[in-house]
């Protein structure tokens, strides 16, 4: 006998509205990771999150200001009064942008040339200049940019995203994560963990090559014959357990999850398979380049799990030191866009060549911007107070800048967006509304956005 | 986990019983010992209290799980670790009355029961060796509290005792340096030592200390109040600022020499008055507040007169503290049960009423009756025939069919529950089975190998493998809690993050699970040292198999497993390799993961 009801608990763990009356509504939906319809129609099916970490400048990338030239190497005027900085850089003078701005496309969007390849996108790119965090330090930026909350432990996006929609492919990993292999993210995993959802919605890294995710591939010296033998073994007294049992539903679980188990060995690896892939698409995405081969191959890793139906995919640019610029903006920007700026603008280019484009929600962004003020001379300290994020896909209105900040960039300053709004708006694209979105945790309804969050009208398709 | 959750959906489909007035709700009403229903045929009250509401429906218990069944559930569930072969058939052997009795009391003497129980309250500690956040530095003496919580379940120090000298162990015995370390407790959470203003640093500290106070001893959600008033919060935002105000003074962010030994503890320091900070921003100092106990759970209306850490702790765990209490035996309940009575951690008014609030309120006023001694609880709890019912019908019980019509959530606890083994749990078994586990106790945390793709996550240096090979097979408890990191198979079976206080872990059940357990090289070692072990203790293929069901699952195999395992052994080239794959495939059966 099933119970229906302890099934669900047992499978997918925690309760939220809108995962569970969607399930009940589909009986044959027997696992947590099945897709649930929304609340709404979406305007975006799958996300793909582009994490630049460390902190890019917006006034050297997205957000041009001429005012910034005027008053380069001045003190920051009294009238902005007092900051908050992580380095104590508010004497510092002010540092003009380290590169031109030149409007791109029909549209005109100002982008500077930091990212030519980027630009060539620039009628299809939204970018919200107005954003806004809580803290000056990197790790607790780096959660509430995943999470809403600058402390360790919440749930990420992805995670909320995955608990709330389930995902298509049912043999892949519904939110998977490629960090930089250099490593040394600040926050480190907890930046994509389940928090208090379910295990089963907390991000799975992805890796390059033969042995993309961790478990994956049976020890060399087990031949597929043996593989079988024990698999049939297993699943055979499993069932034969649970067949003494009244059917028990986390028994029965546990029997699925081995034969998911057992696909996602055999879909895993070719996903990950890029002999596949053309040489033109190669050099689409730079992997023929020196510069650019590491974050290209990712890229195109990146589209291949998009194009299988997964549901949110996050990329991670940067090592422990990577945007984060504290002195040497030009050269540190330099590098880093020169490794990720043609790889982006190759994926969104085949992105839209596969049909892709218009049901994927493109998010470019870092834990935060960067100072107006100069720090060593020629870097910049980080800035939540006020930067830059991108938004991209058909769910967007495209060539477009949303909000600014003040004339130097230092703070947000018209149509504020903050984290939480951020999160909101993304939701809102995938056809959730961030308030019904809830998980019990210690007796409350909690949500992504906490007790606020706003969508972003004005940027919807 | 999950009938809990079936709870919540009950009342979900069913409507919540809302609308009491917020004084009313059941869990700040005054303790009345109630008193134990009329039921001869049982000496355990708590049974007592079970079988009135079975009546209601027409059920009975259900008859005592049998005897091998019953050694192993209360084997792990007093210790995390399975019977020995040895210690089964002795269970099995010693038919005299008592036999029970006696296996309860071994159980609890042994030091394997406080290794194990210690980690739940870790748990509810938020217990981990590291700050957290970006460099996640090491607290290189986080240890001697972990220590302390191990020593106090084996020693059974009364319950009162054990919290008092969590919150104000300093104070209480100034001279004992044991009693400073208890007080790692409070600071155990996350810390952000590397933030720009030490402002800050301290509010987030002190505020996630006292959300701690909260959701640990009293059940209550008090987090979201340092920000705001929610409607159905029961304290205010005042009263979550008044409750800081008894750790401001004394919060030390520097490990402080005790004794002669050095710890993060709790020690007095010079006063710093408490303000409200509006809506939770430390740079927003709002009015003054003095140390006070919120009012829903004080209706005597106590005040501390001096504002001290010593005064919380007494109040506490005062014998009139009926919501403490019923906290504490609500949880008791659960980690023998696998459910609570009600909701954990959700004692407010936005949390569900008990299934069986007479019985709660009698356990809650049994513990201080019972000296406070948490052995005595557990002797009451695994003793009663609630606790060893079967959880399912291998002997034709006529009256199966009936309970899982009329109880199918076994809301009325009709049968047992069956447990799922934690990852600590299952991590110590594989190292038990094959003789491998280490005896040492105590000291730094340690160290084993992990996976290259794990350490690359990390920043540099961050997981030094410790350097004698023995320390790589000690008991869980003892392995090195770094914040940023969950060891891989304890993550995988859900160990809680850390990062905030956790009453009661989520089961969940994954494929990422089922390729750790089948392809990882934990598992793969400890299936080659089983295998090695087997293959010592007995020759041929048959009688290898008979010997890895005996320690694996404690029970001899049937005649279609025999015949199955020998061949999975026999049809692998080489005998040696086809005894491990074996020895694999038996940890990934749900009868050894899974506790009838």
């Amino acid at each position: 006998m099933i119970n229906r009801r302890n099934f669900l608990v047992e499978a997918g763990g925690g309760i939220g509205t809108l995962a569970f009356s969607s399930l009940l509504a589909n009986e044959a939906a027997a696992t947590p990771l099945a897709p649930r319809p929304p609340h709404f129609a979406p305007r975006a099916k799958r996300v793909l999150w582009l994490f630049m970490h460390g902190g890019p400048s917006h006034m050297d990338l997205w957000d041009p200001k001429p005012d910034l030239i005027r008053y380069a190497g001045k003190p920051l005027p009294q009238s902005f009064g007092e900051v908050m900085t992580r380095r104590k850089v508010s004497m510092n003078p002010l540092l003009g942008p380290v590169k031109p701005f030149r409007p791109h496309g029909q549209s005109g969007l100002e982008i500077s040339e930091f990212l030519p390849h980027m630009a060539q996108h620039a009628d299809d790119l939204c970018v919200l200049r107005s954003c806004h965090g809580d803290s000056v330090n990197h790790p607790q930026s780096v959660y509430q940019m995943n999470t809403g909350s600058i402390l360790m432990g919440k749930p990420s996006v992805g995670s909320w995203v995955t608990y709330g929609l389930g995902t298509e492919n049912q043999d892949m990993p519904a939110f998977i994560v490629l960090p930089d292999p250099r490593g040394g993210l600040k926050g480190g995993p907890p930046a994509w963990g389940n928090g208090y959802l379910p295990a089963t919605y907390q991000g799975t890294t992805l890796r390059p090559g033969a042995n993309p995710i961790l478990n994956l591939r049976p020890p060399a010296d087990r031949t597929p014959k043996r593989q079988r033998s024990m698999a049939g073994f297993i699943q055979r007294f499993n069932k034969q357990h649970l067949a003494d049992r009244d059917g028990d539903d986390a028994l029965m679980a546990r029997i699925h999850a081995y034969e998911l188990a057992f696909r996602m060995q055999v879909a895993a690896p070719e996903a990950v398979n890029l002999s596949q892939e053309t040489k033109a698409t190669r050099q689409l995405y730079g992997i023929e380049g020196k510069e650019t081969a590491e974050f290209g191959t990712r890229c195109l890793l990146a589209r291949r799990m998009l194009e299988r139906g997964v549901r949110f995919v996050q990329l991670y640019s940067g090592d422990t030191g990577g945007w984060d610029a504290h002195k040497g903006v030009l050269q540190n920007h330099t590098t880093w866009c020169h490794r990720t700026d043609q790889p982006i603008a190759g994926l969104f280019a085949d992105l839209k060549a596969r049909g892709l484009w218009e049901d994927t929600l493109i998010v470019w962004g870092g834990e935060f911007g960067r100072m107006p003020m100069s720090e060593q001379g020629s870097g910049r300290d980080h800035n939540p107070w006020g930067y830059s994020v991108v938004l991209a896909g058909g769910a967007v209105k495209g060539g477009m800048a949303y909000g600014a900040t003040d004339p130097i960039g230092l703070r947000a300053e018209q149509s504020k967006v903050h984290i939480h709004d951020l999160h909101a708006t993304i939701l809102h694209m995938l056809g959730i509304d961030h308030e019904q979105l809830t998980a019990k945790h210690h007796g409350n309804d909690e949500r992504l956005t906490n007790v606020s969050g706003n969508v972003i009208k004005e940027i919807l398709s | 986990m999950r009938a809990l959750t079936a709870i919540f959906l009950l009342y979900a489909l069913n409507g919540y019983p809302a609308g009491l007035p917020a004084k009313k709700h059941w869990s700040w009403q005054p303790l009345k010992r109630p008193s134990v229903p009329n039921a001869p045929e049982y000496t355990n009250p708590i049974d007592a209290f079970i079988v009135v509401h079975l009546k209601t429906k027409g059920l009975k218990p259900a008859r005592e799980a049998d005897r091998r069944t019953l050694i192993r559930r209360l084997t792990f569930n007093l210790t995390g670790l399975p019977p020995t072969p040895k210690e089964i058939n002795q269970f099995l052997q010693d038919t005299g009355p008592g036999a029970y009795d006696r296996l309860v009391n071994r159980l609890l003497a042994s030091t394997a029961y406080g290794e194990h129980w210690a980690q739940h309250w870790l748990d509810l500690a938020r217990f981990a060796e590291t700050d957290g956040f970006e460099h996640d530095k090491v607290r290189p003496n986080a240890w001697r509290y972990r220590d302390w919580v191990i020593k106090a379940f084996n020693d059974d120090l009364p319950y009162n005792r054990f919290v008092q000298l969590q919150i104000a162990g300093d104070q209480l015995h100034p001279d004992d340096p044991q009693a400073a370390i208890a007080t790692g407790f409070l600071l155990a959470g996350q810390d952000m030592p590397d933030i720009n203003l030490l402002s800050e640093r301290r509010h987030m500290v002190l505020n996630e200390m006292t959300a701690t106070i909260g959701s640990a001893f009293l059940g209550l959600t008090f987090g979201c109040a340092q920000c705001h008033k929610h409607k159905s919060d029961p304290i205010s935002q005042e009263e979550f600022y008044q409750m800081r105000a008894f750790f401001e003074s004394d919060l030390q962010l520097k490990e402080r020499k005790v004794g002669k030994v050095t710890a993060r503890i709790m020690q007095a320091g010079k006063h710093i008055p408490t303000h409200v900070m509006t809506r939770g921003d430390f740079r927003r100092a709002g009015k003054m507040v003095q140390p006070a106990y919120p009012s829903v759970v004080n209706p005597a209306g106590t005040r501390p007169p001096k504002g001290q850490r010593r005064e919380l702790a007494v109040w506490l765990t005062g014998p009139d503290n009926a919501l403490a209490l019923r906290v504490a035996a609500n949880r008791l309940w659960q980690q023998h049960f696998g459910r609570p009575l009600a909701t954990p951690e959700d004692f407010g008014t936005q949390g569900l009423p008990p299934t069986h609030p007479q019985l709660l309120d009698w356990l809650a006023a049994e513990l201080p009756r019972r000296k406070w001694s948490l052995k005595a609880m557990h002797k009451l709890i695994v003793t009663s025939a609630t606790w060893r019912q079967a959880s399912r019908d291998n002997e034709g019980d006529p009256e199966w069919p009936a309970r899982l019509q009329k109880d199918p959530d076994n809301l009325l606890w009709s049968r047992q529950i069956r447990h799922r083994l934690t990852g600590e749990m299952l991590r110590d078994t594989l190292l038990a089975v094959s003789g491998s586990l280490s005896n040492r106790n105590g000291g730094p945390g340690v160290r084993p190998p992990l996976p290259k793709e794990i350490t690359s996550t990390l920043l540099k240096n961050q997981w030094p493998v410790s350097r004698d090979e023995t320390d790589h097979r000690r008991r869980s408890i003892y392995l090195f809690a770094r914040r940023n990191l969950r060891y891989p198979i304890f993550e995988l079976f859900d160990r809680p993050a850390l990062a905030e206080s956790c009453a009661a872990r989520m089961v969940s059940t994954t494929a990422p699970q089922s390729l750790g357990l089948l392809n990882s090289e934990f598992t793969r070692n400890a299936a080659g040292r089983l295998a090695k072990h087997v293959a010592s203790e007995t020759k041929t293929p048959k009688m290898h198999v008979k010997l890895c069901y005996q320690l694996l699952l404690g029970r001899a195999p049937d005649t279609n497993e025999l015949a199955a395992a020998t061949d999975l052994i026999t049809s692998s080239p080489d005998q040696q390799t086809g005894l491990s794959d074996l020895c694999l495939a038996l940890f990934n059966l749900n009868e050894f993961l899974y506790l009838d």
